[in-house]
């Protein structure tokens, strides 16, 4: 559903987006990582056919970037970073001038959808700018959805929200993960991107890394048990004497084994543990957040750089 | 319904609901028609016919000022009104285009100027008639008729062409209504020139206008519809 290929874009001497090969595919919530300034609302600008990139191509629904824009942007929808509401203006006129803009073929019937979709229907007629800010949240997503969009771009759309309001707002995108729509969501908001992305992209500048939120974190970390034990023995660990145990380290008390497949090894590992006495009382996966991941390839990356 | 007439309604919209806006459109042209009436009816006016037809004509005069004025609050508070609510990203991804743009911000705010200047002067001509009486219409000659009717539309042109400019460049509404204000003023040249020849106003001399207004209108709008391209707008526009 998008393709990009070498895609980059330059501003004078600023490199803000380097030479970035993408591939999302329909229905896929696509999580596109990275701090302040890496260049992903650059990105998403390309991609909706806002601004031109410097060098390289990208296919979004079928249409070429550059050869026909207005098509293209029929065919995305976008949530910018801010509402970009009109405030005085209703939540209904709000959408209906959207959905003219769009050409949709019956603009109060969707705009209506959106409005009971949203839970805003009983507000329709008050100003946007009384809303609060979650209100204001959902009514931009209902203008980004209101000409049923294939691609939905949504640029920090939790950000600046109270939690209450930004759960609201993630359940309406796990929602849209149900319609088939390919979702290309912009956050550094990282357990968000862990809950509700399929796949999630490092990007500072250029692309570090791509892939599934769980495959990434074993990729890097690989997968480690955690042996609580009731008695802990410093140097029972060079006892062990397995194959498949790739490493071992004390952290508090407790011994970190990394194995390649705990499931299979477990059980023989914790079978080993006893031989040597030891006093098992639990055993689990380590469990490795998105955000050490994001955390230790952003230094990996400042190192480089 | 086209797109540029989708966005002509709701700068309406929009404008209908501002204050400083509905300021700029109807109370302005009411209080100029209300000021030259009362001129017309009182003090040397009310006993001196040939001081009353030079006050008539010189209230004539706000017919060339009220088109370049009336559009400046309208576009003023259109672009920089968009850049406050920060609207411009998600209404540039929609399908409209760069000249859809262009010309529905220009048109909103021409449109008002040039239908509010003439239905202004129409209401003076009447109640000139109604409380003067109409042998004061007669010094409304046809260069008279030829500017009010045919210069004010390239004078509020020449003014939004300006105050689009400036307003690209303003993230302040006040800030650009200010500058707008003084940038607008080669627009009242014609006044200048009229109120220094009182009545003798003649075609030639309108025609020299409208090409000289013209000439300005292209070279205004040819410049605004340059930053009028998206890219412009998302990475340049303050």
């Amino acid at each position: 559903m998008i393709t990009t290929t070498g895609l980059t874009r330059r501003f004078g001497e600023l490199m803000a987006v380097d030479r970035l090969d993408l591939q999302v595919d329909r229905g896929e919530v696509f999580g596109f990582l990275g701090p302040n300034g890496a260049g992903k609302t650059t990105t998403v600008r390309m991609l909706a056919s806002l601004i031109a990139p410097s060098d390289g191509s990208a296919t979004i629904a079928g249409h070429r970037l550059g050869q026909d824009n207005s098509a293209l942007r029929q065919r995305v929808g976008v949530l910018t970073e801010t509402p970009g509401l009109y405030k005085r203006l209703s939540a209904w006129d709000n959408l209906l001038f959207f959905a003219r803009l769009y050409g949709v073929s019956n603009p109060e019937q969707q705009a209506e959808k959106y409005l009971k979709l949203f839970e805003l229907w009983d507000r329709r007629e008050g100003l946007a700018g009384s809303f609060s800010k979650g209100m204001r949240q959902k009514l931009a997503l209902a203008r980004a959805l209101l000409h049923e969009p294939d691609v939905l771009f949504l640029d920090e759309p939790t950000a600046a929200l109270d939690p209450e309001a930004a759960k609201t707002v993630r359940e309406l995108v796990e929602s849209l993960k149900s319609e088939d729509r390919t979702i290309f969501l912009c956050t550094h908001n990282l357990d968000e991107a862990d809950r509700l992305c399929d796949r999630i992209a490092l990007f500072k500048t250029k692309l570090l890394t791509v892939g599934d939120p769980a495959a990434l974190k074993q990729q890097m970390y690989g997968r480690r048990t955690v042996v609580h034990l009731g008695n802990p023995k410093p140097g029972i660990e060079n006892e062990l004497q397995l194959p498949f145990v790739t490493k071992t380290e004390w952290v508090n008390d407790r011994l970190l084994v990394s194995l390649s497949d705990p499931v299979a090894e477990n059980p023989a590992l914790v079978r080993r543990l006893v031989q040597l006495g030891a006093d098992v009382q639990f055993v689990s996966e380590l469990s490795v957040s998105l955000e050490d991941l994001y955390l230790d390839l952003m230094e990996d990356n400042h190192d480089a750089s | 319904m086209t797109r540029l007439r989708v966005l002509l309604l709701k700068e309406w919209r929009e404008s209908m609901r501002n204050k400083m806006v509905l300021f700029g459109v109807i109370l302005l042209p009411v209080v100029m028609v209300a000021i030259s009436i009362v001129m017309l009816t009182t003090g040397e006016a009310e006993s001196d016919p040939i001081a009353r037809i030079v006050l008539f004509n010189t209230s004539l005069l706000y017919f060339m000022v009220l088109p370049v004025i009336i559009p400046l609050a309208i576009a003023v508070y259109s672009i920089v009104g968009e850049k406050e609510q920060t609207t411009l990203e998600p209404l540039l991804a929609t399908p409209i285009t760069d000249n859809e743009l262009f010309l529905g911000k220009a048109l909103a705010s021409v449109i008002p100027a040039v239908l509010i200047n003439w239905a202004s002067f129409g209401a003076f001509v009447l109640l000139t008639r109604l409380v003067v009486g109409g042998y004061l219409l007669q010094t409304l000659t046809a260069p008279w008729l030829a500017s009010i009717f045919g210069l004010s539309p390239l004078l509020a042109l020449f003014s939004v062409g300006v105050t689009m400019i400036v307003s690209s460049r303003a993230s302040d509404a006040r800030a650009a209504y200010q500058f707008s204000s003084l940038a607008v003023l080669p627009g009242l040249v014609p006044l200048i020139v009229y109120s220094s020849m009182k009545t003798l106003v003649d075609l030639r001399l309108v025609i020299l206008e409208g090409a000289l207004l013209i000439v300005g209108c292209f070279v205004v709008l040819r410049f605004a519809i340059r930053l009028f391209k998206r890219e412009q707008i998302l990475t340049r526009w303050k």
